[in-house]
């Protein structure tokens, strides 16, 4: 038996040898340039998550910062006291208002995508099969309401919508409407705003997932007998899919924690994570609390996209 | 030799001699395929110009040109992705005018392929037929059918990026025959093979054609495929039809100095018209350095400036002079490239004009071989030459 | 408190908030938004030599975010008392040094004795200016639901739902802050305003939730365009913003006359109170500041200029008539009786009451 254990040192040995070796001779330069994504996800991305997560296992006090410490160390007795304080995401869970929150906020954010889907295809779609010469401005002029500040331009649609504003008052000019409709502080305004500011997100990548796309797949879809509105639904949307995920990624997850745009358009009534995360941290000064919704809803966002970031991958190496 | 000979010879396959004409030898054949003073224009620019051509049953037509003769567009008519500027397109009798591409009895294999990427090899080909609403099982069958018939029974779960050329050609070739089309167009098929590929590829081409008994309309821009493949060829300039005819005719009687030119390579003799007979012509040639007999009557006006084509291979080339007063011209070798199974000359004559001549390598002889700097006499047959007036 | 503003001025406060920290002679002063007449910090910079760095918040929850973050490099900030009151449990604020404020003798002592509920002894606060929470509303729109001749002085309008449901089509609103709404109901009940029980709090949001459907918004500063517009008709709000809001409406000339009342139920006196960081940079800077405000003219200029009332007897015979005869900027000694101060509550208790505000404005 001592000779078996000693075999499976020795081997375990040569094993942390050969990776110690391997180690030296890593072309640093390489591995530099592979590690700038991780170090950049782990700089900006997981550190303050961590610190996130460490605030959201604190008590609330009164107090700079307003959170109680982890760590307590007794001198005298040379105790390392370590206080998690669990009861914010107990809380969370009891209170069935955090759970209508996020439901809330994952709707609207699904809804507000799948509009933005609906309304970025198309432009997507126009641009990528576009002259040439034209589609560069196309793309610029997508890109261009990112020179004015994402504020103004949601404010821009308080202008809009109020009651008194041009939407109202070019529809009872019409003869439309006999009277001004409200818009404005309603779920469909704040639908409106994320629709309006995501849908670069959304055109961008469906545009380089389309602009690539041979046209003569359409037209062998056609020429096997499949009309235009068969050859778009098993052609051009499964070979676009890729930009459709990335899109509706994009659109979605910053939709589900908007704060702005259900603030300045949404109603009182506007659910949202966001309002609620805010409310958490300025109405009651509970940084511990608003530290805990932040990374509830992380990890209710994070999860479903390592899933299908898995599948897909998945799905390529087959 | 006809093409369906050269098949035969090439394939090995015993081809019964045919009693019969075929059928765009016979006066009174109805053609499967009319096209009808056909034009296209893209804005300014007339890609195809007042095209008139029939297609026969079972044909395997060559459209065969350059890039912008209007190969490709007058293809992409015929499959209903362009609609023409003017005139018509008949397809068994019925005007394909307003019919859309998924409504046509046609299919076409495309230059990429076209092959769906985000489908397996067995659902690329089971695509059209779907689309017709064929039962499961049906589809099912017919897919392995195809398969196999490819011979890529083992293939059909595979992605079509992870397949070799000569497998997606197969795949596309397989997709676009499965619906049993009465036409189908190929376009470049064998443009995206390696040399020796094609070749292999050409003939099972040929094989399956006849096998199924379904026309062909191929789309090329090589010489060497389109006279394999083809039952006849039509020769594209600037969207114009400049011939129509078999193979064979086509090499060895262009019509015009283009034809002439782009199958195959020839020699250009300028001269005059000096003794116009019925059945044969003479032509005063300074080029030549000696006058040219062609023993076929052309039509044209005296003393007009034509053309004589002369193949390389259909000129002798000897150290002695033949004793012959026509067709006869003097000259040195001034290149020579050894191909292996011929060598290629290059000779210039007194006037300055350069030749090229081929010849077999009969032997291995090294003694009798034709060296540089060495003076020789170039001669051929009455019938071996062309006369062309445009 | 509108959530929008307060991320403009995070934004704001972030970029420009530090920027001249290093610089000698300075002053941070962080304030309220439109609570100063510009032309009073010019001649104070003038006065002294002191560059002033004036940046502005818009709710008390903003200002309280950064102090409690630390660090925030203000020399002077001006929380409401009640909000001053948590934060001294945190040791956000310096004692001030009366002797060092020859203008101190100008503080109104009977309001000053109201104020010290929230900081004993007034250690650590200089009075700044003081309001009411109370009724601004649009007069002929009332006149034309209600009849004429009634008076608006009474809560029912907001509280009673036979009277705001016949407000709802021409637009209630309330502010966005559950402290100050929730303690006048508490107060509207006849319970104690500044009430800690679960119970008293179910009776004020249910006193809410039965109106809630009339209420058009929560917010704590549209309605001052709004109801200048006739975009609102009644509003519980600041009476300083309400007054301003009546100013605009006039200088429209469009007709629309805003009407401003103290609840004849009693309701909310606040104080915003000027006070040190401990951690001030510039102290001395500070107090020459705070004493420069103490002064009688300049609290009258404040006064004249922002419509709110000032706890500084120095400043009467400079305040205009117009303000100084308005009972709702300084009201009658008998309403001032009816008044009472919001105090600080207890962490759980306000947790308690965002809830219970969240679910009024959600409806839930």
């Amino acid at each position: 038996m001592s000779s078996f254990s000693g075999n499976v040192w020795l081997s375990g040995f040569s094993t942390w040898k050969a990776r110690f070796i391997s180690v030296r001779n890593i072309n640093w330069g390489r591995f530099s340039v592979i590690s700038m994504p991780y170090l950049w996800l782990a700089v900006f991305f997981f550190i303050p998550f961590l610190v996130v997560f460490k605030i959201s296992l604190a008590e609330s006090a009164i107090a700079i910062p307003p959170y109680s410490d982890l760590l307590d160390f007794d001198m005298e007795e040379a105790y390392l006291n370590i206080k998690l304080n669990l009861g914010n995401y107990i809380y969370l869970w009891e209170d069935s208002f955090y759970i209508d929150a996020y439901l809330s906020s994952i709707k609207i954010a699904a809804v507000s995508t799948v509009f933005t889907l609906l309304v970025g295809f198309p432009i997507a779609y126009l641009i990528a099969r576009s002259d040439e010469k034209v589609r560069g401005i196309l793309l610029a002029l997508v890109i261009l309401p990112f020179w004015t500040s994402f504020l103004l331009r949601v404010y821009a649609w308080v202008g809009l919508l109020k009651k008194q504003g041009l939407v109202n008052e070019v529809l009872m000019s019409m003869g439309i409407i006999n009277e001004p409709l409200t818009m404005l502080q309603t779920d469909f305004a704040v639908y409106i705003g994320i629709v309006y500011t995501y849908l670069p997100f959304m055109i961008l990548p469906l545009y380089s997932a389309l602009e690539k796309m041979d046209i003569s797949l359409l037209e062998a879809a056609e020429d096997l007998g499949a009309r235009p509105i068969q050859s778009f639904f098993m052609v051009t949307v499964p070979l676009a899919m890729p930009g459709i995920i990335a899109g509706c990624m994009l659109v979605f997850i910053p939709a589900v924690g908007e704060y702005v745009i259900p603030a300045l358009l949404g109603g009182s009534d506007t659910l949202m994570i966001g309002r609620v995360l805010w409310d958490e941290f300025s109405l009651n000064r509970d940084w511990p609390m608003a530290s805990a919704v932040a990374t509830v809803m992380l990890v209710f966002l994070v999860m479903p996209i390592m899933l299908i970031r898995n599948k897909s991958g998945k799905e390529e190496a087959m | 030799m006809n093409a369906s000979e050269l098949k035969s010879t090439i394939t090995g396959v015993a081809n019964p001699v045919n009693t019969e004409l075929p059928l765009w030898k016979q006066p009174d054949a109805t053609p499967f395929v009319r096209i009808e003073n056909i034009t296209k224009k893209f804005d300014d620019f007339t890609a195809v110009d007042n095209v008139s051509l029939n297609i026969y049953k079972k044909e395997l037509f060559c459209l065969l040109g350059g890039s912008g003769s209007g190969k490709s567009t007058l293809l992409r008519m015929l499959a209903g992705f362009e609609n023409p500027t003017n005139g018509r397109i008949i397809i068994d009798g019925v005007d394909m005018k307003g019919i859309q591409p998924w409504n046509r009895p046609i299919n076409m294999m495309f230059q990429s392929y076209a092959l769906f990427p985000h489908l397996t090899v067995a659902e690329n080909i089971a695509f059209g037929l779907k689309r017709q609403g064929a039962s499961k099982q049906d589809v099912k069958r017919r897919v392995a059918e195809m398969l196999d018939m490819v011979q890529l029974g083992h293939l059909g779960k595979r992605k079509p990026h992870l397949l070799s050329g000569g497998q997606r050609q197969r795949v596309a070739l397989a997709r676009s025959l499965v619906k049993r089309p009465k036409l189908l167009l190929l376009d470049e098929p064998l443009g995206a093979l390696d040399k020796k590929l094609r070749e292999e590829t050409q003939f099972e081409l040929i094989n399956l054609q006849e096998e199924l008994g379904v026309t062909f309309v191929v789309v090329t821009h090589d010489q060497e495929e389109a006279m394999t493949l083809a039952t006849r060829i039509g020769v594209m300039n600037q969207g114009l039809i400049v011939q129509t005819d078999e193979p064979h005719d086509v090499y060895e009687y262009p019509n015009s100095r283009f034809v002439a030119e782009f199958v195959g390579s020839v020699n250009m003799l300028e001269g005059f018209i000096i003794e116009d007979n019925v059945d044969s012509v003479r032509i005063d040639s300074k080029e030549a350095g000696c006058p040219l007999f062609v023993a076929h009557g052309i039509s044209c006006a005296p003393q007009q400036r034509v053309h004589v084509a002369l193949r390389p291979e259909k000129i002798k080339m000897t150290r002695t002079n033949p004793a012959q007063d026509d067709n006869c011209m003097k000259g040195e070798i001034i290149e020579i490239a050894y191909m292996g199974s011929l060598s290629v000359y290059r000779v210039r004559l007194q006037s300055g004009k350069e030749i090229r001549v081929t010849q077999p390598n009969f032997a291995r002889d090294m003694g009798q071989r034709f060296t540089w700097n060495e003076h020789v006499f170039l001669s051929w047959d009455v019938d071996s030459s062309v006369v062309l007036t445009s | 408190m509108n959530p929008f503003k307060l991320g403009i001025a995070t934004a704001l406060t972030f970029a420009l908030g530090h920027s001249a920290m290093a610089e000698e002679n300075i002053l941070n002063v962080y304030n309220w938004s439109d609570y100063i007449d510009p032309a009073d910090i010019k001649k104070f910079e003038k006065e002294t030599g002191i560059k002033v760095n004036y940046d502005v918040y818009d709710s008390n929850e903003m200002l309280e975010a950064k102090l409690m973050a630390g660090n925030s490099g203000y020399d002077i900030v001006v929380p409401t008392g009640a909000f001053l009151e948590r934060q001294l449990q945190a040791g956000v604020y310096a004692p001030i040094d009366k002797s060092k404020l020859s203008n101190y003798k100008n503080v109104d002592v009977e309001l000053a004795q109201k104020i010290s509920r929230s900081d004993k002894d007034n250690i650590h606060n200089v009075p700044y200016a003081w309001g009411t929470v109370g009724l601004g509303y649009n007069i002929d729109m009332l006149e034309k639901r209600l009849g004429k001749g009634v008076s608006f002085d009474s809560l029912d309008l907001i509280f009673k739902p036979e009277l705001s449901s016949k407000l709802k089509d021409c637009g209630i609103t309330l502010l966005d802050s559950p402290a100050d709404v929730i303690s006048v109901a508490l107060n509207y009940l006849g319970l104690d305003p500044n009430s800690e029980s679960k119970a008293d709090l179910k009776k004020a949001s249910d006193l809410l939730k039965a109106n809630r459907q009339n209420y058009k918004y929560f917010h704590s500063s549209q309605y001052i365009a709004d109801l200048a517009n006739g975009d609102v008709c009644l509003t519980l709000g600041y009476n300083g913003d309400i007054l301003q809001s009546q100013s605009r409406a006039e200088e429209a000339g469009q007709g629309t006359k805003i009407g401003y009342s103290i609840p004849k139920e009693g309701t909310q006196i606040w104080f915003d109170l000027m006070a040190i960081p401990a951690d001030a940079p510039n102290k001395e800077n500070a107090y020459r500041f705070i004493n420069f405000i103490l002064r009688g003219e300049t609290a009258a200029s404040i006064s004249n200029y922002v419509y709110y009332a000032v706890a500084n007897t120095a400043a009467v015979p400079f305040i205009e008539k117009e303000v100084l005869d308005n009972p709702g900027i300084y009201p009658t000694e008998v309403v001032k009786a009816k008044l009472f101060p919001q105090l600080a509550h207890k962490a759980k208790f306000d947790r308690l009451l965002s809830r219970a505000w969240t679910g009024i404005k959600t409806g839930r």
